[in-house]
C-alpha cells in the first residue's frame, strides 16, 4: 500500500478515521516538511530539527488512539501538530543551548552543515525574544495564518500580530547594523 | 512581501529523505520490506515492529514497488534486513518449522487471524482438512469461510496454508496453483506420489 503524495487536510482526516495507519502516513508526508522547516529555525542543530519533526508525529500518533472519530474530523491539523512541535522545540532549544555553550563557548554557533545564509538568519532569529521568534517563524517560514499561531501559542491574535511585527523590525535593525559594519 | 519576509520564506528546507520512513516505521504504522533468497526461491518479506506482516515470492511480485502496491499496509524498502530476522526466516523456510516466528496480522478480520494462527500450528510433514480448522475454532459449519481466509494468507510458506487439504484427501486449491501445493507437500513428506 502506498500513501498519496498530495492530500488535503479533509482527505487526511477522512482516512485517519477509516485507516489510522494510512492516514498517519498521509499526515507525515503532507505536514512533516513544514514542521521540519520551522523546527530548523527554532532549534540550533539539524539533528534537533529532525528529532522534533519525528517526535511530533510519534506523539500525534499516540494521541490519536484516544481521539473519537468526531474529534479527528474536527482537528485543525497544522495547529494541532505545531502545538506539539513548539513544546518540543522549546525543550530542544534549551538542551541545545547548554550543549552548544559547553562545546563551542557560544549559544548562537551554527552547525557546520548549515548553509552560511541560513546560519546568519538563525543567529538573527536567536536574538529575538522567544515569543517574537516563534511568531515570526510560524508566520513566515511555516506560513501559518495569525489565527492558527494564536491557537498554537495561546496568545491573543493582536498580540501575535505585534510579536510578528516587532520581530520583523528587530530583524531589519540587525540587518542594517550588519551592513554598516 | 518585503525583503525580510521573502528571505524567511526562502529558509524552508526539505527534511532528510528517510525521515518519513523513520517516522512511519518508528510509530509502527508502516512496514519495511526486503528481498530474502531462500530455499523456496527469492521472496519479499515485510515486517513491522511487532512481527512479519507479509511474504510474496518474486515470481508473483517482480519488483519491490509491485509488492508495496499489493501489501495491505504502507511499506518502505529497507536498507538492510536485520540479520537475526533474516536467518530465522531462512531457517524456517528451509526446515518448514516457523513456530518461533512472530506474525503481525493486523488489518485482517479477527476470524481470518484465528484461522491463520490455527493453521500456523500444523506441523511440517502433516496435513489437516479445512474442517479441522473450523472445528478448532468451534465453528464446524465455517469450512468454506476457512478456505476463503486461507486463500488470502498474506504470509504463505511460513503460515503453511498449503498443509490444509480437502477432506477427501485431494490437495485442493492454492494461491500459487495446486501443482505447487502438491510439490510442497511432497517435499515435506506429507503426501506420497
Amino acid at each position: 500500500m502506498k500513501a498519496r503524495d498530495a492530500s488535503t487536510d479533509a482527505e487526511i482526516k477522512q482516512v485517519l478515521v477509516t485507516n489510522r495507519d494510512l492516514g498517519f502516513t498521509m499526515l507525515v508526508r503532507s505536514c512533516q516538511p513544514g514542521i521540519y522547516s520551522g523546527a530548523r529555525r527554532l532549534t540550533h542543530r539539524h539533528e534537533d530539527a529532525e528529532e522534533v519533526a519525528q517526535d511530533t508525529f510519534l506523539r500525534a500518533y499516540r494521541a490519536l488512539d484516544g481521539y473519537s472519530d468526531a474529534r479527528i474530523r474536527d482537528l485543525r491539523i497544522r495547529a494541532w501538530l505545531w502545538t506539539i512541535a513548539l513544546n518540543l522545540c522549546r525543550d530542544r532549544a534549551g538542551h541545545s543551548r547548554n550543549e552548544t555553550a559547553r562545546h563551542t563557548g557560544g549559544p548562537n554557533a551554527a552547525s557546520d552543515e548549515t548553509p552560511i545564509d541560513a546560519a546568519s538568519w538563525n543567529r538573527r532569529l536567536a536574538r529575538l525574544s522567544v515569543e517574537q521568534r516563534n511568531a515570526v517563524v510560524l508566520r513566515h517560514v511555516a506560513d501559518l495564518p495569525i489565527a492558527e499561531i494564536a491557537e498554537i501559542t495561546g496568545r491573543p491574535e493582536g498580540t501575535v500580530k505585534a510579536d510578528v511585527s516587532r520581530g520583523l523590525d528587530r530583524l531589519r535593525d540587525a540587518l542594517e547594523r550588519e551592513e554598516l559594519k | 512581501m518585503n525583503y525580510i519576509e521573502q528571505a524567511l520564506a526562502g529558509l524552508a528546507e526539505s527534511p532528510p529523505a528517510d525521515l518519513e520512513r523513520a517516522t512511519v516505521v518508528g510509530a509502527d504504522a508502516g512496514d519495511l520490506v526486503a528481498k530474502v533468497d531462500s530455499s523456496r526461491g527469492p521472496v519479499w518479506i515485510a515486517w513491522s515492529r511487532t512481527g512479519i506482516t507479509g511474504l510474496t515470492p518474486l515470481f508473483v511480485d517482480k519488483t519491490v514497488d509491485e509488492f508495496v502496491d499489493h501489501h495491505r499496509r504502507v511499506a518502505y524498502e529497507a536498507d538492510v534486513i536485520p540479520k537475526l530476522l533474516k536467518s530465522e526466516i531462512e531457517e524456517a523456510l528451509e526446515s518448514g518449522r516457523s513456530m518461533g516466528l512472530s506474525f503481525d496480522l493486523r488489518g485482517l478480520s479477527s476470524f481470518q487471524q484465528s484461522v491463520l494462527r490455527t493453521c500456523a500450528t500444523i506441523s511440517n510433514g502433516t496435513v489437516r482438512p479445512y474442517g479441522w480448522i473450523a472445528e478448532e475454532l468451534h465453528k464446524p459449519g465455517a469450512t468454506r469461510a476457512v478456505g476463503t481466509a486461507l486463500a488470502k494468507n498474506p504470509i504463505p510458506f511460513l503460515i503453511p496454508c498449503h498443509r490444509v487439504v480437502r477432506s477427501d484427501g485431494s490437495v485442493g486449491s492454492y494461491a500459487f496453483g495446486p501443482e505447487m501445493k502438491k510439490e510442497l507437500l511432497l517435499s515435506e513428506g506429507a503426501i506420497a506420489l
